[in-house]
């Protein structure tokens, strides 16, 4: 019968799929296995090629950087023999030259020994023109990179370049790229990119499977000493209620940005919550450009904006009081000012403020105005729950001391569009931004976004400084930290800086914007880093 | 998934064939409609939904339905609030009131663009024929072939935030509104203009077109005075289903977060970050605008399916 | 017939022109692949001038189709951004195979798919098989007892079931089966994912995960299908071979199975063979509540990052799917009913 064909062929192409996707092999019993639950799946391993969280903190398991960072933050060294500095000469007097001195003991998984030429090739391989990598910063920002010998690289730079911590994350091997490269002419589609067969961590990639999973199996050639666990096994969940659900039942040992509200679910399923700082902070980038509502100009306003907003009930009542409103841009580090405290809830100080700077309900609609111009500031942020949230509860504050706010969402992509793109922001086209930002090179406290040079335009329509604010003071202050290689002179001038945009109100933080992680009981010996989380995976153990 | 076709209700609603006395056209209609005891269900309950919706607006005000409170934020239903509150203490009832405003809107505006467009290329290929006909056919064609909800997401995509928050009637909308109602309509066309080319079609051969193309009438006089009205039944079918379809992609695309912005409330993204409560037990969050898209969608459809018995010339049925 | 099937090929060859440049005149609008790059924050600036140029995204639109379609081995692009184009293209274009390189991650978009293609092959071809033997029960069933109460029950149901959104299905089953049966300790379904990490990935993992999302998929899809078996049937039924048949005293059991449904199967094939290209889109919204691993929530992903080789990928490789198989459908029915014959 022709109908029983038909179904004898569905019937065969279903077993096929099945016994196909049933190819990959159970893993033992015995074995220690460590499982992550990531929301996100990494986009490729090779950090060059990416920005993406999840890609970098992978890292530490399976290749090591030239230093790594405690859970302070603090830099000790890996690969390198000591950190370089101006005391032991890593650092020369003038701040253009760095010396960093490599280990002699240090090799890949397949033996190779990890020498100078392979930081050279990495800073080569970064600057190709040929490779679209993500980001050539910082590399591009040296004027060479060279070996003196097997164990020592010098990178010059052109003026002193106080944010060098950022360099040599990502070490590629040479011995492995160099044929891959000169045979395509580029990295981009080297297998090594996914699949890195070396690497020089305490683990070995094993496996991929797209949309499911990663593994790392102990790396059993490692220079340092051997992991305690054999196999760590990275499951990807791509939705937050079931990533609490696999932590909670025990199929999974360790989550990431873990929502506020899910905290004492975890909590009651005996996971250890922690939070730890990677320099990011929700806050609002206020714009001064010509797009602007005129009322934006005015500081008064802007303050009036800090002092009407209870960012105080958002920390307690929305984010379960597990953070609090951060006050600068660089809270939680160093570089903050400590004498900066956040603006306090005051409605009657906002009012006050308002009527000092001309705006009144003049036409009594219960909204301010002035010169007939109404005062409603355009509020956008993209779509994230927690800021949606947000949005409305702050709408309905500021609408108590009459400024009326309207609320606009964008997906991450066209919200962070470039000026060239039309991107909403970029283009001015708002009052009031909401996003959590770090400086770019944390934890190293530069950045660009207030430059004057940033401003986009038609000429410039990559630039960065999205509020249009052109502070000559703070951008001249700006420029001379990033030329400061003397630690405390340069927390000052970053003092300087968190104090006039704090007054100014160029950035207003919402909160504090630690990075959540859920841990098992199970595991042992976990020290997680804002930097490099798993800088201590070796140490990990299942007892 | 999205689904392609409506499933056939006729059979159920067929008794033994009776004589039909003779009775205009409309009343011949209500007749077999009333007939159609779930049609009539669905239709009661329709009324229902729109005056639960409509009426709601008198008893809550807009503001309390946007009204939050943090030390209330998810409470379990009481006699306070009798759907409980969501995520920032707004009532959930109260929402679902102007909630359902919206997506009723977007349901009927949405069919509307739905329906122009189907009508016009249906006429249009099916009248004329020819170049045009291959030409738009084509389209049709290209427009089915990739399915629904994927052109939507691109679409809304590459619409996404291109249009200001509008403000109707005193109150202001989201200008994702009208992004919803256009892609849902120009997506959703290409069944309707086929079901209209066919008539189209079939009907221009008929001898009372021949008759009137014979004593002069025009060719947008034959479109409008004459095909059109006899193709009639089949548009307002399909228009029907139209309504429920769009309120049901509205659903979708606000649940994959690419649908109507807050702080416009719908039905469908109210629905949305709701499933990130679902192990907390929290089912409130989902449970009540998704009881009201599936009571919407599904007495929509049983009056289709009324509409499509009860308008069909080939039945007999009274 | 071959030269049938040709010339339908050839008639779809400027459709699916059409469909790829409109998709791909939206798609330059969806967003910027560069803004945040996966990152948390922003893309440096420097980096997103370079980057655009190098993947060629500063090209107007109808450059980068060409460049799509027909690939850039034939020209030379600048690529260290000193507005001399320096050094040749290697992309050969999707007429010659080559579907480009995702922007997400640098690896051939067709891989990406690829990648993913089994785990929604797997998960639709077994809804589909739910559907087909769910619905012909169900549809015999009422239509051997047309009118009686469970015929009516079940015109209702599936009605309820068609007209319910898919993630209210999918959120009720799981509310109910994975975590209020795990509250009571009754045995549960998993919520989400293929398997579960620790048991490793078998086949009776892999069926125990299908369980929730075929059964969601199926619930939605029974009405439609089954109202269709319904009518068919019932129509077969009528038919005067069927009351020779019973006039000949034959058996009730093989009149329904064999004469009736062999001559009502032809619709439902038909009906069949339209669906199963769109399988390959996968069900987005069930994929995305269960996190299964298919096509459909790699669309949603990369549509949120604007990866136009890969969304325009899938797209294509679903449009020609729906085309082959129209083709398919319209020669099997050919070869099963002699009365039809193509020219």
């Amino acid at each position: 019968m022709k109908r029983n064909l038909i179904y004898t062929v569905v019937a065969i192409l279903v077993s096929a799929v099945l016994l196909l996707s049933a190819c990959v092999p159970s893993g033992g019993g015995e074995n220690k296995v460590v499982t992550f639950i990531f929301t996100q799946e990494p986009e490729t391993l090779n950090l060059h090629y990416t920005n993406m969280y999840f890609s970098a903190i992978l890292q530490q398991l399976w290749n090591h950087w030239a230093w790594e960072y405690d859970e302070n933050n603090n830099p000790y060294p890996v690969l390198i023999t000591e950190m370089p500095s101006m005391e032991n000469g890593g650092i020369s007097a003038d701040g253009t030259v760095l010396t960093l001195n490599l280990r002699d003991d240090i090799f890949w998984s397949d033996g190779e020994p990890i020498t100078s030429d392979d930081f050279v090739f990495t800073w080569e391989m970064a600057i190709a023109p040929t490779n679209t990598v993500a980001s050539a910063y910082p590399y591009s920002e040296a004027a060479s990179v060279e070996a003196l010998d097997a164990q020592t690289v010098v990178v010059t730079f052109a003026e002193p370049f106080a944010p060098w911590l950022y360099f040599f994350h990502g070490l590629l091997p040479k011995h492995v790229l160099q044929p891959v490269f000169d045979a395509e002419g580029t990295l981009d589609n080297a297998e090594w990119n996914n699949a890195p067969t070396v690497g020089s961590g305490p683990f070995n990639f094993a496996e991929w499977e797209s949309g499911s999973f990663l593994r790392f199996v102990r790396n059993e050639n490692y220079w340092g000493e051997p992991a305690l666990v054999d196999e760590i096994f990275v499951r990807i969940v791509p939705d937050d209620a079931a990533q609490i659900a696999a932590l909670t039942s025990g199929d999974g040992d360790i989550g990431i940005f873990i929502a506020y509200p899910d905290i004492p679910t975890l909590e009651d399923g005996g996971l250890s919550v922690i939070k730890v700082f990677s320099g990011y902070n929700e806050g609002w980038y206020l714009n001064l450009g010509a797009n602007a509502h005129p009322a934006m100009l005015d500081v008064l306003v802007r303050q009036a904006l800090a002092y009407g907003t209870d960012r105080f009930v958002i920390t307690r009542d929305l984010l379960l009081d597990k953070t609090v409103p951060a006050a600068t841009f660089w809270d939680g580090s160093p570089w903050a000012d400590p004498d900066l405290a956040p603006y306090p809830f005051d409605q009657a100080m906002a009012n006050d403020l308002l009527d000092q700077s001309g705006w009144i309900d003049s036409n009594g609609d219960g909204t301010r105005d002035k010169d007939g111009v109404e005062l409603i500031l355009r509020y956008v942020t993209n779509n994230r729950d927690v800021r949606l949230d947000t949005q409305a509860v702050i709408q309905q504050q500021l609408a108590q001391v009459g400024v009326g706010i309207e609320l606009i969402n964008y997906d991450s992509d066209i919200l962070f569009g470039s000026y060239g793109d039309g991107g909403p922001v970029a283009i001015g086209d708002y009052d009031i931004a909401e996003w959590s930002d770090l400086p770019g090179g944390f934890p190293d406290p530069d950045t660009a976004y207030w430059l004057c040079s940033e401003i986009p335009s038609d000429e410039s329509p990559q630039g960065s400084n999205w509020q249009y604010i052109c502070d000559q003071e703070l951008n001249d202050l700006f420029a001379l930290q990033k030329t400061q290689m003397v630690f405390e002179e340069r927390v000052a001038t970053f003092h300087e800086i968190s104090r006039i945009m704090y007054e100014q109100v160029y950035w207003l933080g919402i909160w504090q914007d630690p990075d959540i992680w859920a841990v098992s009981s199970r595991v042992s010996g976990v020290q997680l880093s804002g930097v490099t989380p798993f800088s201590n995976i070796a140490e990990w153990d299942i007892p | 998934m999205v689904k392609q076709r409506t499933p056939d209700l006729r059979p159920v609603s067929a008794p033994d064939e009776i004589e039909t006395p003779v009775l205009s056209l409309s009343k011949l209609a209500w007749r077999r409609f009333r007939r159609h005891k779930m049609a009539v269900g669905g239709m009661v309950t329709l009324v229902f939904l729109v005056l639960y919706c409509i009426g709601g607006a008198f008893i809550f005000t807009e503001e309390y339905a946007n009204y939050n409170d943090l030390s209330i934020k998810l409470q379990p239903p009481s006699s306070e609030h009798p759907f409980g509150t969501d995520t920032i203490g707004r009532d959930i009832l109260a929402r679902t009131v102007y909630g359902g405003q919206i997506s009723l809107l977007i349901g009927l505006t949405a069919m509307i663009v739905e329906i122009m467009v189907g009508v016009v290329i249906g006429a249009l290929t099916g009248y004329f024929g020819g170049w045009l006909d291959s030409l738009l056919m084509r389209l049709t064609e290209a427009v089915l072939i990739v399915p629904q909800i994927f052109l939507l997401l691109v679409m809304a995509k590459f619409f996404g935030g291109a249009v200001p928050n509008i403000n109707i009637l005193g109150r202001e909308f989201s200008g994702s509104v009208i992004v919803i109602i256009l892609i849902i309509g120009l997506t959703a066309w290409p069944y309707t203009a086929r079901i209209v080319r066919a008539q189209f079609l079939s009907i221009k051969e008929n001898e009372f077109i021949l008759a009137a193309r014979a004593t002069g009438t025009g060719t947008w006089g034959i479109i409008f005075r004459h095909i059109l009205p006899n193709s009639i039944a089949p548009i307002v079918v399909a228009a029907t289903l139209g309504i429920a379809n769009a309120i049901t992609l509205e659903a979708y695309i606000s649940f994959l977060g690419l649908g109507v912005r807050p702080p416009t409330a719908t039905w469908g993204n109210m629905l949305e970050g709701a499933y990130n409560y679902i192990d907390q037990g929290i089912y409130w969050l989902w449970l009540f605008p998704g009881l009201l898209i599936l009571l919407i969608v599904l007495s929509i459809n049983f009056v289709g399916d009324g509409l499509r018995d009860a308008l069909d010339p080939r039945s007999r049925a009274v | 017939m071959t030269r049938y099937i040709l010339r339908r090929f050839l008639q779809a060859i400027p459709l699916l022109f059409l469909i790829s440049l409109l998709l791909f005149v939206m798609m330059q609008n969806m967003g910027d692949p560069l803004a945040t790059m996966g990152g948390r924050t922003m893309t440096r600036s420097e980096d997103r001038a370079r980057l655009t140029r190098q993947l060629g995204l500063d090209k107007p639109v109808i450059v980068q189709y060409l460049y799509w379609l027909i690939g850039n081995d034939w020209t030379k692009i600048d690529l260290d951004g000193d507005g001399v184009a320096e050094t040749p293209g290697i992309r050969k274009g999707v007429l010659r195979g080559d579907f480009g390189y995702s922007l997400v991650n640098r690896e051939p978009a067709m891989e990406v798919i690829m990648e993913r293609l089994p785990n929604t092959l797997l998960l639709m071809l077994t809804a589909e098989v739910v559907i087909l033997f769910g619905s012909l029960l169900i549809g015999i069933y009422a239509a051997l007892r047309q009118y009686s109460l469970m015929d009516n029950v079940v015109t209702a149901l599936s009605f309820i079931g068609y007209s319910m959104p898919i993630f209210f299905v999918a959120l009720g089953l799981m509310y109910i089966f994975a975590v209020n049966f795990k509250a009571w300790g009754l045995p549960y379904l998993p919520t989400v994912g293929m398997f579960d990490p620790q048991a490793g990935k078998s086949v009776w993992q892999v069926a125990w995960h299908m369980v929730l999302p075929v059964i969601t998929i199926a619930i939605t899809s029974f009405a439609a299908n089954s109202r269709y078996v319904r009518s068919t049937m019932l129509e077969a039924l009528g038919q005067d071979y069927i009351r020779t048949a019973k006039s000949k005293g034959l058996p009730r059991r093989s009149i329904v199975f064999i004469h009736a449904l062999k001559n009502a199967s032809l619709p439902i094939i038909t009906v069949v063979g339209l669906d199963l290209p769109f399988l390959l889109g996968g069900a987005v919204v069930t994929e995305r509540i269960f996190a299964w691993p298919g096509m459909g929530r790699l669309f949603i992903d990369h549509v949120s990052r604007a990866d136009t080789p890969v969304v325009m990928g899938i797209m294509m490789l679903i449009a020609f799917a729906v085309i082959t198989f129209q083709i398919i459908t319209d020669v099997l029915y050919a070869w099963l009913d002699p009365r039809i014959r193509y020219q």
